[in-house]
């Protein structure tokens, strides 16, 4: 549902308290359709960012558009165009669902017979309806994110602005999170979504931005940003028996680049290695292994996954020190 | 292990910048009590009129800041607690339920030792004056000591069966206003005279730490009328005090196990679906069924206003009913008995019981309902989400103000019945009526908006909710201070003088109650309500601002 129609348009967005910069020189574009995916450690600035779409902050440098709507100037259209679900619920005690979900359709201005017709609606689409008559304040955290998002719906913005709302979330509910936003994208939605949970982003983000101490370190899809974290490839070896592990390793090092980094995983009978070298070079790597008496059961590359490719750019940007050390297996230069 | 608790305790308040401010106030407040009435002339009466005249304003201010500052600190404490969940763990240590109790009691002790440590020099002051015996300045002492056993011990009972910081502080001051200011009400009325009423009221009034110390001060009684009672006041009052708070204390260690967390959720049960019978039974009893499901919010109508309404626990419909329902059957029970001559007090007092009634009232609901309008949103994150809204933020002011309206309302319509009876018994009394309507008018908006404005500057609604209750019963309470020293050691014109800041004093003057009568307190009454009005109204939208203004 994808379209070359931009929605969310950020143009060196800076944001400084006093001395600290919060957000450094942001700029990022959203079309309509797609699900950006926002990651970045603790304090990466995903929030203060989020908070100056939809108004809450002010920028100290930069714009910020949602469908041509200035998040500055034009707060009144920005709270009509866009729908956004803070990391806290906001539950108000003796309130029931449906009593919660009038409330924002009121405060919104949607005429009561309408309103309660939309209630049903993004019950439905949530699947909250089951919940109606429950406190709001009695709700699970699960089902708590559940009525937040019926909440974002109401109005039918264009643009959902989610922030963590998968965190804290068991697994099935995260399960059903995720094919909720998937079917909101298929319904034309923009979502621009926070998370620290990088597999669930990774299976419905057209888009990932990762953040750190501010800045923007990659944008693209997934793979792309694979590629963006290194040339070089990550190739395993599994062996049939541990015994080999060191005798292969040293045969790989042998044929690969000198700087390469062979890595022995004895626990797994496994060697990774990563490398520049083209398909009919590893086949010859294969070929030595096998010649070499070296049973090989599986040869095959591991794929840059997001939580990997947001290690490298998290730890590139911290401080000299703080890099916590390399674990499972020897690392060879 | 208990001192360790003890420690941690005290230093989590203790470290706090308020603390300090609040130390720093404690001393400027008790030296200026003494100060004001400090002789100034050359000679000084041997007698020692003057040092006991003093001793015994300040001893009156002590007691007022002990109730109004202390017992926030045991309020809170274990409801805190137990909602930072901090509590599963004291309660997964060794420390058995009576240790627990026993460091939090230490712990607010302590602080309760640190205001009346605070006001040694003052009162040392007054002791070297002269005309003051170490026994009164101990027994004084004695008492004020017993009065912080009682309402810790109370506090912290309260807090451990509340389920919200600003629910355990109202109930808590409820409690304070109920046993120290109200227990005094009846015997005002039924001293002199004979049967069970009397004697009920006699007891009644032992209670107060008020009575106690006024008899322990040689001042009389509350409006004492020339009268002298033989009752032992303050003897009666430590063995109920240590009464309470040995009850207190048993309830609040029963408490403190696996059964305070042993709660259910709300099933969220609806009258609709129950059967027919069920729903007329609730319809019955509760006039306004608090879980029938509702309609939609009307399009006209302040959608912030319905929902402040439909989330709160106290101030809901079904409540204020029941309330008015019982001050409208009072109010005209006090009207036909002196009408029928069952009662000789005359239409003044009934007036007058009215009056403190409603007042009560207003002074006891409306912080709870108004202080935490704004706290309240900024706490649980909904702020935040009513800035996403098209709705401005006069809008929201508005309807949050209408909340607290609607029930002072009601609350005020509650004794119209009695008034009207009045008026018809006693036509000549209709002017005062109206005087007496308008102070009370005056007094709910004064009380709304003074406690939303204190409420507002502060983030969280525990502590919004006991800052305005605590400037809400000072401003109160302190000008009765005054009168309650009327002739020794002020004079008609400072009495006066506190008196038109207090709304309280000047609808008992209006319905010239005897002690109250003298004063001329109408209109500058009403010009600083209205002025104070003003200011709180400013405040409140100054801050609201503040808050919804994007960073």
């Amino acid at each position: 549902m994808a379209s070359d129609k931009p929605v969310v348009v950020m143009e060196r967005l800076t944001k400084k308290y006093g001395t600290f910069t919060a957000l450094d020189d942001l700029t990022l574009t959203l079309y309509a359709g797609q699900i950006l995916g926002l990651i970045g450690p603790n304090g990466a600035g995903k929030t203060t960012a989020i908070k100056i779409l939809v108004g809450l902050i002010r920028p100290t440098a930069g714009t910020a558009t949602i469908a041509g709507a200035d998040c500055v100037r034009d707060s009144h259209k920005i709270k009509r165009l866009v729908g956004y679900m803070p990391d806290t619920f906001g539950a108000y005690d003796n309130m029931r669902v449906r009593e919660y979900l009038d409330f924002f359709g009121a405060a919104f201005g949607i005429r009561r017979r309408d309103r309660i017709q939309r209630i049903e609606e993004v019950m439905d689409i949530t699947g909250t309806g089951y919940m109606r008559d429950k406190y709001v304040v009695s709700l699970s955290h699960g089902m708590q994110q559940r009525v937040g998002l019926a909440r974002t719906l109401l109005h039918d913005p264009q643009v959902l602005i989610l922030d963590e709302p998968v965190n804290g979330l068991d697994p099935q509910a995260r399960i059903e999170m995720r094919d909720l936003m998937i079917r909101l994208a298929a319904f034309g939605k923009t979502l621009l979504v926070t998370s620290h949970i990088l597999p669930e982003l990774s299976r419905i983000c057209d888009r990932v931005a990762i953040l750190t101490h501010g800045k923007m370190r990659a944008f693209g899809t997934v793979e792309e940003i694979g590629r963006q974290v290194s040339q070089r490839r990550t190739m395993e070896a599994t062996l049939a028996s541990a015994d080999q592990v060191s005798a292969a390793a040293q045969t790989i090092r042998e044929i690969i680049e000198a700087d390469a980094e062979v890595v022995e995983v004895a626990q797994e009978a496994t060697v990774r290695f990563r490398t520049a070298r083209q398909e009919s070079e590893l086949g010859d790597v294969l070929t030595r292994l096998v010649q070499s008496g070296i049973r090989v059961t599986q040869f095959r590359e591991v794929q840059t996954d997001l939580e990997e490719a947001f290690m490298t750019f998290a730890r590139a940007t911290e401080p000299a020190g703080d890099t916590p050390p390399v674990s499972g297996g020897r690392a060879h230069a | 292990m208990l001192s360790a608790l003890v420690h941690r305790e005290l230093i989590t308040v203790l470290r706090q910048r308020r603390m300090l401010l609040l130390q720093i106030g404690l001393v400027g407040f008790f030296a200026l009590l003494v100060a004001v009435r400090w002789p100034t002339d050359a000679r000084v009466a041997l007698s020692g009129v003057r040092a006991q005249q003093v001793f015994r304003l300040f001893s009156f201010g002590l007691l007022g800041m002990l109730l109004l500052l202390l017992p926030v600190f045991p309020a809170t404490n274990i409801v805190h607690e137990k909602q930072q969940g901090t509590l599963a763990l004291l309660l997964n240590t060794p420390l058995g339920p009576w240790r627990l109790l026993l460091g939090k009691l230490l712990a607010v002790m302590a602080l309760a030792g640190m205001i009346l440590a605070l006001s040694l020099p003052a009162a040392s002051a007054c002791y070297a004056m002269g005309g003051l015996s170490a026994k009164l300045l101990c027994a004084v002492y004695g008492l004020l000591a017993l009065v912080a056993i009682q309402y810790l011990t109370l506090g912290l009972l309260i807090s451990s069966h509340a389920n919200s910081t600003d629910a355990a502080v109202r109930w808590t001051y409820a409690s304070v206003l109920g046993l120290g200011v109200l227990s005094l009400g009846p015997h005002y009325f039924f001293q002199g005279t004979q049967g069970y009423m009397a004697d009920v009221s006699e007891h009644l009034r032992t209670l107060s730490p008020f009575a106690a110390l006024m008899s322990l001060l040689s001042a009389g009684d509350v409006g004492g009328s020339g009268l002298i009672s033989t009752t032992d006041v303050p003897g009666r009052f430590a063995i109920a005090s240590l009464v309470i708070a040995i009850v207190a204390a048993l309830l609040t260690v029963m408490r403190l196990n696996h059964t305070i967390f042993d709660q259910a959720r709300p099933a969220g049960k609806i009258s609709n679906d129950q059967s027919w019978q069920v729903q007329t039974v609730r319809r019955i009893f509760f006039l306004v069924d608090p879980q029938r499901r509702s309609h939609g919010i009307g399009s006209l109508t302040n959608p912030v206003m319905v929902k402040e309404f439909r989330c709160r626990r106290f101030g809901r419909l079904h409540w204020l009913l029941r309330l008015v329902a019982v001050c409208a059957v009072l109010s005209l029970a006090l009207t036909y008995a002196t009408t029928a001559g069952t009662l000789d007090w005359g239409v003044e007092t009934i007036g007058s019981i009215l009056v403190v009634m409603q007042v009560a009232l207003i002074v006891l609901i409306t912080p709870s309902l108004s202080s935490g309008l704004l706290s309240q949103e900024v706490e649980s994150g909904g702020w935040q989400l009513l800035q996403m809204t098209p709705l401005s933020t006069m809008q929201i002011v508005w309807g949050k103000l209408l909340s607290v309206v609607l029930p002072l309302a009601l609350i005020l319509c509650a004794t119209l019945p009695g008034y009207v009876v009045m008026v018809y018994i006693e036509p000549g009394m209709e002017l005062q009526v109206q005087r007496v309507v308008i102070c009370l008018v005056a007094t709910a908006v004064f009380a709304m908006l003074l406690s939303a404005a204190v409420g507002s500057l502060f983030s969280r609604t525990a502590t919004a909710t006991a800052a305005a209750y605590s400037v809400l019963l000072g401003i109160c309470a302190v000008p009765m201070l005054v009168w309650l020293g009327r002739d020794a050691p002020f004079g008609h014109d400072v009495v006066e003088r506190a008196l038109q800041l207090n709304p309280i004093a000047a609808a008992l003057s209006v319905i010239r109650l005897p002690g109250f009568q003298d004063y001329s307190l109408i209109p500058a009454n009403w010009w600083f309500l209205g002025i104070a009005s003003v200011v709180s109204l400013i405040v409140l939208i100054v801050q609201t601002y503040r808050i919804s203004r994007p960073r």
